[in-house]
């Protein structure tokens, strides 16, 4: 097993690096093809959302593989970004740790909203847009794969994931509640139509029945979303009137730059309001409004690290359940490791086995020749026999590589296997 | 022993009740409320049987005296908190409205016990302004609580310490609403109050050119009444005044009126003294 994975989250990196790093779908094809093409046969996938960004990579051992530090490199380098200013933010992890970290992201164990469901179809996605273009393989497949099952067992299994959250969800819950009274009579603006826009609406709709307006670049998916959610459609020119207008303003969108800067809402939003309360919640990453936006009269503007008490109060609600769900965490991390050394070492034993299997069969085809009146019922037992003893003499060896498999590859007993028993690659 | 029930009973009672909604901003557990609410309960109880005792025994209480007048608001306040601790669980209001009942019952036991004059004749004009007047005392308390409130949610959520278990404040929608409701309330009564007032005097002293315009107590209800025609009216004009923080103000200052106007009543009452032989029709009020 040789993965990596380096990146930023939400628990230890401040947004204006993550923002930074983040990198939107158009980036991320460009960014895994130029490393697959650096690092011919490592495998990648990149992961970034609001609250990580993280880049995972599969070698074979290969002199070309990448260490942790040329990944680090090709990311900032990615976006120009030099090491002093990322200093000690970055996580790098390796082997098991990758694998009980992405359980646990898909899981959302790692999530700001514990239990929330949009991070397990991030981690599709993720993998999807990678394999789209050959940057995986088996090895990656494996983890992915086996990631996917166990969020599917802690949703299963406990009680995390029983009451729909999100972090819309608790931004609306804990938040915006605390500016208005009911959601029914309100004018809420959605910018941009992705998931969590979605989400958002989902949790709107559970809330009361507000006048729902979605501004988005692309007509045809604002449309989708605005229809779907009995809404109305603007274009994308009539975000500031729309801003004008609006009670709740909810912004997703996959921005690079802000779309709303201090100097534009002051001109062009602030005059129409009269000081009416706008609240803003900034879901995108990087960030959609300017900070300084919030500074307005009436503006409450919270960004995704904003709602960190809030998130923090729903974890602790959840906290009861987290041992069950670190249990499957640990179990799952432990059969996928026994499950890559067996294969490691699963090409070993059955070389063993052939290479006792050859002398067994010239042993019993010289004993038949040598008696040749034997019965089909003798001969038949005596090949029983055989099989019998080189089992045996199979099982102390095979036993022994199964349990030192348990904690990893067994290198040194491979190798005394290998020799003592001369056995070819 | 219901007999025995004095100030110091639901004072206790309510001075416990806010000491309940204070622990309550270190820990929520499920007693405390229950704690609260009986103590809560048991002060409005005590409160509304030592305000019916009076009227038993005082033909013009509740609102016979400058005391009774204090202790009637007080109740008036106490009865709001109890109703909102119902209808919002949760929420943190008691640490904004108890503070004002116990100031108001503590501000009481500074006030005239001398019966009113203004009930004496004729007695429904005295009646109908007392009234008015403190329902526009507690219009511009709750106005008052509504506004702090809000500007201090506002702040917590600019602050980014929106939501929360321990300080729950409703939500600015509602306090913006409360606010703007309590400063017309308190426009329309202490108007109403004012001009009772005036046809009170008439009617007591019979003579129709005797409005003492440059007495403190008139001067600075005036005041008071002035700035809140000016507040409401500038509300519904200026769209921006309509708005949380502005409202808020708005109520904030009609509070501070309208302790001038308590400080005017307590320093310089002359108008509502009834003449000295008067006042043996009525007896100090025993409390």
């Amino acid at each position: 097993m040789n993965l990596r994975m380096i990146g930023c989250t939400h628990q230890s990196t401040g947004l204006d690096v993550r923002q930074r790093l983040a990198f939107d779908g158009t980036q991320t094809t460009k960014a895994l093809e130029t490393w697959q093409h650096r690092f011919d046969g490592a495998e990648f996938v990149l992961l970034s959302t609001c609250n990580r960004v993280e880049l995972y990579a599969a070698s074979n051992g290969h002199p070309t593989s990448p260490t942790s530090d040329q990944l680090i490199d090709e990311l900032l380098e990615f976006h120009s970004i030099s090491r002093e200013q990322v200093e000690g933010q970055l996580l790098t992890l390796t082997d098991h740790d990758v694998v009980s970290h992405l359980y646990r992201v898909a899981a959302s164990l790692e999530s700001m909203v514990v239990g929330e469901p949009q991070i397990l179809s991030q981690v599709k996605q993720a993998y999807q847009s990678a394999q789209d273009i050959g940057a995986t393989g088996p090895m990656l497949h494996e983890l992915f794969q086996s990631a996917l099952h166990t969020a599917k067992r802690v949703s299963g299994e406990t009680q995390l994931h029983k009451h729909r959250v999100s972090i819309p969800s608790v931004a609306i819950s804990e938040l915006a509640s605390c500016v208005f009274e009911t959601f029914d009579d309100k004018h809420v603006l959605v910018i941009g139509a992705g998931e969590m826009a979605e989400e958002t609406l989902r949790y709107l709709h559970d809330a009361g029945t507000p006048q729902i307006h979605v501004v988005n670049r692309s007509q045809e998916h604002g449309q989708q979303l605005a229809e779907k959610w009995d809404g109305t459609y603007h274009a994308w020119d009539q975000l500031w009137t729309q801003l004008s207008l609006a009670d709740l303003a909810i912004s997703t969108t996959a921005a690079t730059e802000p779309l709303v800067t201090a100097a534009d809402f002051e001109a062009r939003v602030v005059p129409h309001r009269h000081q009416r309360p706008l609240f803003v919640m900034d879901l995108s990453v990087p960030l959609d409004f300017e900070p300084s936006v919030g500074e307005a009269l009436g503006v409450y503007l919270y960004s995704i690290d904003d709602l960190d008490l809030a998130c923090q109060r729903n974890r602790a609600a959840r906290a009861a359940e987290f041992p069950t769900a670190e249990k499957i965490v640990l179990q799952e991390t432990e059969r996928f490791a026994s499950e890559q050394h067996r294969r490691e070492t699963a090409p070993v034993i059955t070389s063993l086995r052939a290479e006792l299997e050859k002398p067994k069969a010239a042993e019993l085809k010289r004993l038949f020749n040598k008696l040749p009146d034997l019965d089909e019922q003798t001969q038949q037992e005596i090949e029983r026999f055989a099989d019998r003893l080189v089992n045996k003499m199979l099982h102390p060896p095979l036993e022994s590589l199964r349990d030192a498999s348990q904690n990893g590859t067994p290198y040194g007993l491979l190798d005394a296997v290998r020799r003592l028993f001369r056995i070819e690659d | 022993m219901l007999s025995g029930i004095n100030m110091l009973c639901f004072s206790a009672s309510y001075a416990i009740a806010l000491g309940l909604e204070i622990f309550g901003l270190w820990n929520r557990i499920q007693l405390r409320r229950v704690a609260l609410l009986t103590m809560a309960s048991a002060g409005v109880f005590a409160h509304t049987w030592y305000l019916g005792v009076r009227v038993a025994e005082t033909p013009d209480a509740p609102l016979a005296s400058h005391r009774d007048w204090y202790i009637l608001a007080a109740w008036a306040l106490a009865v709001i908190y109890l109703a909102a601790k119902f209808y919002y669980r949760k929420s943190s209001m008691g640490l904004f409205l108890l503070p004002t009942v116990l100031g108001l019952i503590g501000a009481s036991r500074f006030a005239s016990t001398v019966p009113l004059a203004t009930f004496q004749a004729p007695r429904v004009w005295g009646q109908i302004h007392g009234l008015f007047l403190m329902l526009g005392t507690v219009a511009v308390l709750l106005g008052f609580v509504a506004g702090l409130m809000y500007l201090i949610q506002s702040n917590r959520l600019k602050r980014k310490l929106g939501g929360g278990d321990r300080l729950r404040l409703p939500s600015l929608e509602w306090l913006e609403r409360a606010n703007s409701r309590s400063l017309g309330a308190a426009a329309f009564f202490v108007a109403g109050g004012f001009f009772t007032g005036i046809l009170s005097l008439l009617a007591r002293t019979g003579d129709q050119n005797f409005v003492p315009w440059t007495d403190p107590v008139v001067l600075a209800l005036g005041a008071m009444l002035l700035w809140l025609l000016v507040a409401e009216g500038f509300r519904l004009v200026y769209p921006a005044a309509r708005r949380g923080r502005k409202v808020a103000y708005l109520t904030v200052a009609a509070f501070v009126f309208m302790l001038l106007a308590l400080g005017a009543v307590k320093l310089e009452d002359s108008l509502h003294m009834a003449p000295t032989d008067d006042l043996s029709v009525e007896a100090e009020v025993a409390l």
